[in-house]
């Protein structure tokens, strides 16, 4: 009987898919492979074309686990999403041990992505914070706008292969400059000229940013990362102070965000 | 895709709905953020957020972890107050095929009166009473661990509000059958149980020797609970005359089964619509599905049937 209930479960879901476009898919594995020494990159192939704006996030359902996970969408040729991820936990070990072929049950695009200005821009990516901006300077390069893209990582076994970065910054000084990118922030600035700045990495790396760019008056836009629930502003479970109308609110990472201006978030 | 069939058709004594496959407060929103998923019509009913008087920011700090069979969450119940629901939410559900059941939560007697008489006022058809709130006046002790308390509460808000009354109780108490009993003896229509476990997870992290502590304190729900919650179904179910409203780590049509064994004449969805945002939906379709299968006449034979 159990198996029946889940044939047919299967059957319905399909069944609703046919039927509407709604944002979850049963979608197959159709890469995955380690890209550096301590991330993969996976692309979930969902069947049909799906739209997705840099910045927005898929969610993986990881069996046994009552979160799914999120992550920023890396790249998207046609409905085929790939995400980065670095093994984590629980919920990363699952998706680095899917095989190609492997069905797997993900919603998304969810979230709202960055509000892509005609402005040049510069575009910062901290460690597994890279994948978002990279897609980022994907799209700005389809439509034309200039812009710089300079990622810092732990050391180079770090980066990614594959990912196109203009200017790589190493802690440990084994690949490109030595230090973090944001100690270089200034001098970019000053070199590159930009009048925005986009950036994803740890928090602290977003918070700087944005108070070294305020100092030169550019707008930043910067991603953030929480740990959600719902992945879709429901339950509450992941949200941040932003400033709004002269008070302080709060925002769902997950559905007001991952992508705010600088200037709203309540920084802690 | 709606679900052309009544043979699901669920009578809570008082309300009727399309089936016995609703969504459990706080865990569905004001219902339109699931509409990227799935069909909201299909659904029994859906339980609005916790509706308090006044607008509520919630808690600071972590507010919902993951554990081993399910999470810990200490929202605080935020929410937008009862006023902006009227005005911005309330209008949306009703333009909506949707059942819907409103979720009200008070930090006093006088707030819960107060907002069953703001209910009344709009025609609310049901209401949800969360009494797991802490009670100002008595030294912040919940409504819901105290017969007496709960008994005022329900009757109070029964004296102002003459629409359909769930209260929902908490499993935090030494015996949920007679707070049940104490609901009902106070107008209550309908119990549903169980709210959240009081809960809580220390995160152990050792930093350069240092150990660094994550602690969350708040209410655990989830797969985990589910069999503290069958249980309280059935003690409740025997114990009291009207219908029960089974809540607690339903994922799957044999966790439905289960409760429905158990006495519930209903069931919620919760934490499982993080995990999976179609679950209710899918259920709805399960159970039309087993039941048509098994050639039962329809789902009040099928519950006849699994109390036997």
């Amino acid at each position: 009987m159990e198996q029946n209930l889940r044939q047919n479960a299967g059957r319905n879901q399909e069944d609703m898919l046919q039927e509407e476009t709604k944002k979850i898919y049963k979608a197959k594995v159709s890469r995955i492979e380690k890209v550096s020494s301590s991330s993969y990159f996976i692309e979930i192939d969902c069947g049909v074309k799906v739209e997705v704006k840099a910045g927005q996030f898929i969610s993986i359902y990881c069996e046994g686990l009552t979160f799914r996970r999120p992550f920023s969408v890396y790249s998207n040729e046609n409905g085929k999403i790939g995400v980065l991820f670095k093994e984590r936990g629980k919920g990363t070990n699952y998706i680095k041990s899917l095989k190609l072929g492997d069905m797997i049950d993900i919603t998304g695009p969810l979230g709202n992505g960055f509000d892509i200005k005609n402005k040049k821009s510069l575009l910062i990516g901290a460690g597994i914070g890279s994948a978002p901006i990279s897609f980022l300077k994907s799209k700005l390069d389809e439509i034309g706008i200039e812009n710089l893209f300079a990622c810092g990582f732990l050391n180079k076994n770090e980066i990614p292969t594959g990912m196109k970065i203009d200017k790589i910054y190493t802690d440990d000084g084994s690949y490109g400059e030595m230090g973090s990118v944001l100690n270089y922030l200034g001098v970019l600035i000053n070199q590159f000229n930009p009048e925005i700045i986009y950036v994803c990495g740890p928090e602290i790396v977003l918070k700087t940013t944005y108070e070294i760019a305020q100092k030169y008056e550019i707008e930043t836009q910067v991603a953030m990362e929480k740990v959600m629930a719902c992945g879709i502003g429901v339950c509450r479970g992941c949200v941040i102070d932003i400033k709004k109308d002269g008070k302080i609110i709060n925002a769902s990472v997950c559905k007001d965000g991952p992508v705010f201006w600088g200037s709203e978030v309540v920084w802690q | 895709m709606a679900v052309m069939t009544n043979i699901l058709q669920t009578d809570l004594k008082g309300l009727i709905l399309k089936n016995p496959i609703m969504t459990a407060s706080g865990t569905y929103g004001y219902n339109d953020e699931y509409d990227e998923f799935i069909d909201v019509s299909n659904l029994g009913a859906i339980v609005t957020k916790a509706i308090s008087l006044n607008p509520r920011q919630g808690n600071k700090n972590i507010r919902i972890t993951e554990t081993k069979a399910g999470m810990i969450n200490s929202i605080g119940l935020e929410n937008v107050g009862i006023e902006k629901f009227l005005e911005e939410k309330l209008p949306v559900l009703k333009s909506k095929n949707i059942e819907f059941i409103m979720n009200i939560a008070g930090s006093s007697l006088d707030e819960y009166v107060k907002l069953a008489k703001i209910c009344a006022e709009n025609k609310i058809k049901a209401i949800e009473l969360n009494v797991s709130c802490p009670n100002v006046k008595s030294g912040c002790i919940e409504f819901g661990v105290d017969e007496n308390s709960l008994y005022e509460l329900v009757n109070s808000t029964r004296q102002e509000y003459q629409g359909y009354i769930i209260v929902k109780l908490t499993p935090n108490v030494t015996a949920i059958e007679k707070l049940a009993l104490s609901a009902q003896k106070a107008g209550a229509d309908a119990i549903s149980a169980i709210n959240t476990l009081k809960g809580t997870q220390i995160k152990i992290s050792c930093i350069n020797g240092g150990i660094k502590k994550s602690i969350i304190s708040g209410g655990y729900s989830g797969v985990g609970v589910k069999p503290v919650a069958v249980g309280a179904v059935m003690r409740i179910s025997k114990t009291v005359g009207i219908p029960v409203i089974g809540i607690g780590g339903i994922e799957t049509l044999e966790d439905v089964l289960e409760f429905m064994a158990a006495g519930a004449d209903a069931v919620q969805i919760g934490t499982a619509n993080f995990t999976h945002p179609d679950t209710a939906q899918r259920l709805v379709l399960e159970l039309n599905e087993y039941i048509t299968k098994n050639n039962f006449k329809n789902l009040d034979e099928l519950k006849r049937k699994l109390r036997e």
